[in-house]
């Protein structure tokens, strides 16, 4: 619920580990430390709280921040508070039951995505419902793969069979089935989701993700993800700089690493010229509230420049993707369960 | 963007490099569509690629003056142009070197005191060297120029020894003079004189002259010659390989016992290949100007272009040139004393 008690306008829904934080899962060593690190200790991908908290008061109220991650129970206190020190202001949070699991013997659902998340968004969409939806994830597991079945559920555009193929292949418990099965027809159906976000923390090739269609837009980073949104009407200028200045910093970014990142969503054919150049003069009156970023002429000329060198090129739409999306087969060809 | 194997590889050699390294960030020159298409498909890390478009190639077998002339568009005229203006430290090309030498003559500048750049080749040598167990010994000049006076040998040697002193991370190279044997009275007179220059106003490791066998036994770490000698003594060796696997192939033909003691050998010669294989290194430098080229060679691949550009981000900060053009002065101030 919204604070003015209306249903919210837009529901944000946030991945946690290597989406919003930054966290090693690749080796034993990091992920004991992600278990063990303190809230402070924890880093967050640079823009990430800075975007989370431009949406939120983007809408005035009317936005609504969910949480779903894998991350166990057990670290609740630990994520909480590190989104507090951040600044960062949600409606819901959930996390993974991984000791029930444990502990009910049911191991395949201690690693299974696709079992967990899928039902806790239909859970959440059941309980709040917006009329649109924005999703964020990473490349790590199957979040794509994911937000877009949830996506294509809601649009009703999954029959009750498709779905139980996807959840065998996904090696889904036999009550978890019904659980699926019964959200998917309770819930209310539309076209709500409209923009699926994939964080390139491992850095995956984007043309991996054109078979999701154009709503899905992988990026390098959260200036790319809020020039998308800002293209889609989701974000000010004002915002975007907001997580620019961000992103600058955390040390990590430079205006030149800002600029390659937006002439990459060009090249990519996920950002109209047009856009850029609207963005340019948009950003030119954004004043002295951002007096500590870099003179605005000179990130101006560096973005110029980036666009002027990709020539005449002018890309191709992004693919549309099939019409409908095998998901039990992919689940099955690329163990994203 | 060129090579024999462009855009491809060399695209892919940029998108490794911008994973591996977080200290570069390179401009990709050429067709954007055909990057864009090679980089979809690849990991990378795009805050640190971005792309300038060229609409123009230079073919490996163009001739230089011609092909720059008629396509003022091509990738490498704009890599180099924009080196020379500041946006890049360093140029890698697989491409034409023809096209890459006259451009750099064109638009860089020459450092102080060099009056012909020299173009370097490095060559697999049995002894390895430096902090890095370098396996390849410098030889330069092979083919920017044709003649060198001795001023301009001892310049080279000059050059080469610094490039070793950073990339091989070796501070006293051992540099040589390529001539006819060690006996220098039996070599030409500029070599002789150019020998006598290395004695007495360098202070370099120098250990002589030597002739070309001994290059491949290692003995000397950069080897110093004119552009016409180096470019004969590396057209004879890049015909070697083949010269032997045409005569192994003849030889499998011919006798069973031949082809099965060929077999035997060729976990040997694959661990050699590895050992002195050159997409380690990159690629070779272009040297005398103000600003630093790696020319990578035609049929590099992805990992060559990506040690190139490794090579680029050691040698590119001003350091290196600093050191070069520090002793290059040296010499030259000595020259000019002692000749008053």
């Amino acid at each position: 619920m919204t604070a003015s008690g209306a249903g919210p306008a837009h529901t944000f829904r946030w991945d946690l580990d290597k989406t919003y934080l930054r966290t090693d899962f690749d080796s034993l060593r990091g992920l004991v430390r992600a278990a063990l690190e303190k809230p402070h200790e924890k880093r967050a991908v640079p823009g990430a709280p800075a975007l989370i908290r431009a949406l939120r008061e983007a809408g005035g109220g009317a936005h609504r921040i969910a949480i779903i991650s894998g991350s166990p129970e057990q670290m609740r206190a630990v994520l909480e508070a590190k989104l507090q020190l951040d600044g960062v202001v949600f409606d819901e949070f959930v996390l993974k039951p991984n000791l029930k699991n444990l502990l009910r013997a049911r191991f395949r659902a201690v690693r299974a995505q696709v079992p967990y998340k899928l039902p806790a968004l239909l859970r959440s969409r059941a309980a709040v419902s917006a009329p649109g939806e924005t999703l964020f994830g990473d490349d790590a597991e199957s979040d794509a793969l994911i937000y877009c079945l949830y996506a294509d559920i809601l649009a009703d555009r999954v029959s009750r069979g498709q779905l139980l193929d996807v959840l065998r292949a996904a090696e889904a418990y036999d009550d978890e089935i019904e659980r699926v099965l019964a959200l998917r027809d309770d819930v209310g159906k539309g076209e709500a989701v409209r923009r699926v976000i994939i964080h390139l923390d491992k850095r995956s090739p984007t043309a991996r993700f054109d078979r999701f269609g154009p709503r899905l837009c992988p990026v390098y980073n959260y200036f790319q993800a809020a020039l998308v949104l800002y293209a889609d009407g989701q974000l000010k200028a004002r915002d975007l700089l907001t997580v620019a200045r961000e992103m600058l910093a955390s040390r990590d970014y430079t205006v030149a690493s800002l600029a390659n990142s937006l002439q990459d969503l060009l090249l990519r054919g996920r950002l109209a010229r047009e856009v850029a150049v609207r963005l340019g003069g948009e950003t030119a009156s954004a004043g002295a509230e951002f007096s500590d970023l870099p003179p605005h002429a000179e990130v101006v000329a560096a973005f110029t420049k980036r666009v002027q060198a990709l020539g005449d090129f002018r890309v191709a739409a992004v693919p549309a993707g099939p019409d409908a999306l095998d998901y039990a087969a992919l689940v099955k060809s690329e163990g994203m369960r | 963007m060129g090579g024999d194997r462009a855009p491809e590889e060399i695209v892919k050699g940029a998108a490794l490099a911008s994973l591996q390294r977080d200290d570069v960030e390179i401009i990709l020159c050429g067709d954007t569509a055909a990057i864009g298409k090679v980089l979809s498909d690849t990991r990378h890390d795009a805050e640190r690629l971005q792309i300038h478009h060229a609409s123009q190639a230079i073919r490996m077998d163009d001739r230089a003056p011609e092909a720059l002339a008629a396509r003022p568009d091509a990738s490498i005229t704009v890599a180099v142009r924009l080196v020379a203006q500041g946006e890049a430290d360093a140029l890698v090309t697989a491409g034409n070197t023809g096209a890459a030498v006259l451009l750099a003559e064109r638009l860089w500048k020459p450092l102080a005191g060099v009056q012909h750049p020299a173009l370097a080749a490095v060559y697999p040598t049995e002894i390895r060297r430096g902090a890095k167990d370098d396996p390849f010994a410098l030889i330069l000049d092979v083919g920017a120029g044709a003649d060198a006076t001795p001023e301009e040998l001892v310049v080279f040697g000059l050059m080469g020894a610094a490039w070793a002193a950073r990339i091989s991370r070796n501070p006293r190279p051992r540099v040589a003079l390529l001539s006819s044997g060690a006996e220098i009275g039996r070599g030409p007179r500029d070599v002789a004189a150019a020998h006598d220059l290395f004695l007495s106003h360098t202070g370099l490791n120098f250990i002589g002259a030597i002739e070309a066998i001994d290059i491949q036994r290692g003995i000397a770490d950069v080897v110093v010659c004119s552009g016409y000698v180096g470019n004969l003594f590396m057209k004879m060796l890049d015909a070697i390989p083949e010269t032997i696997l045409g005569l192994a192939r003849y030889a499998s033909k011919e006798k069973l016992l031949w082809r099965a003691v060929l077999g035997l050998i060729q976990s040997g010669v694959t661990r050699i290949k590895q050992l002195t294989d050159w997409q380690e290194y990159g690629g070779a430098p272009l040297l005398g100007y103000d600003h630093v080229c790696v020319k990578a060679h035609r049929r590099s691949g992805a990992r060559a272009i990506a040690n190139a550009i490794k090579v680029c981000a050691v040698a590119a900060p001003p350091g290196l040139l600093r050191d070069m053009h520090g002793k290059i002065a040296e010499f030259r101030t000595k020259r000019s004393q002692l000749a008053s």
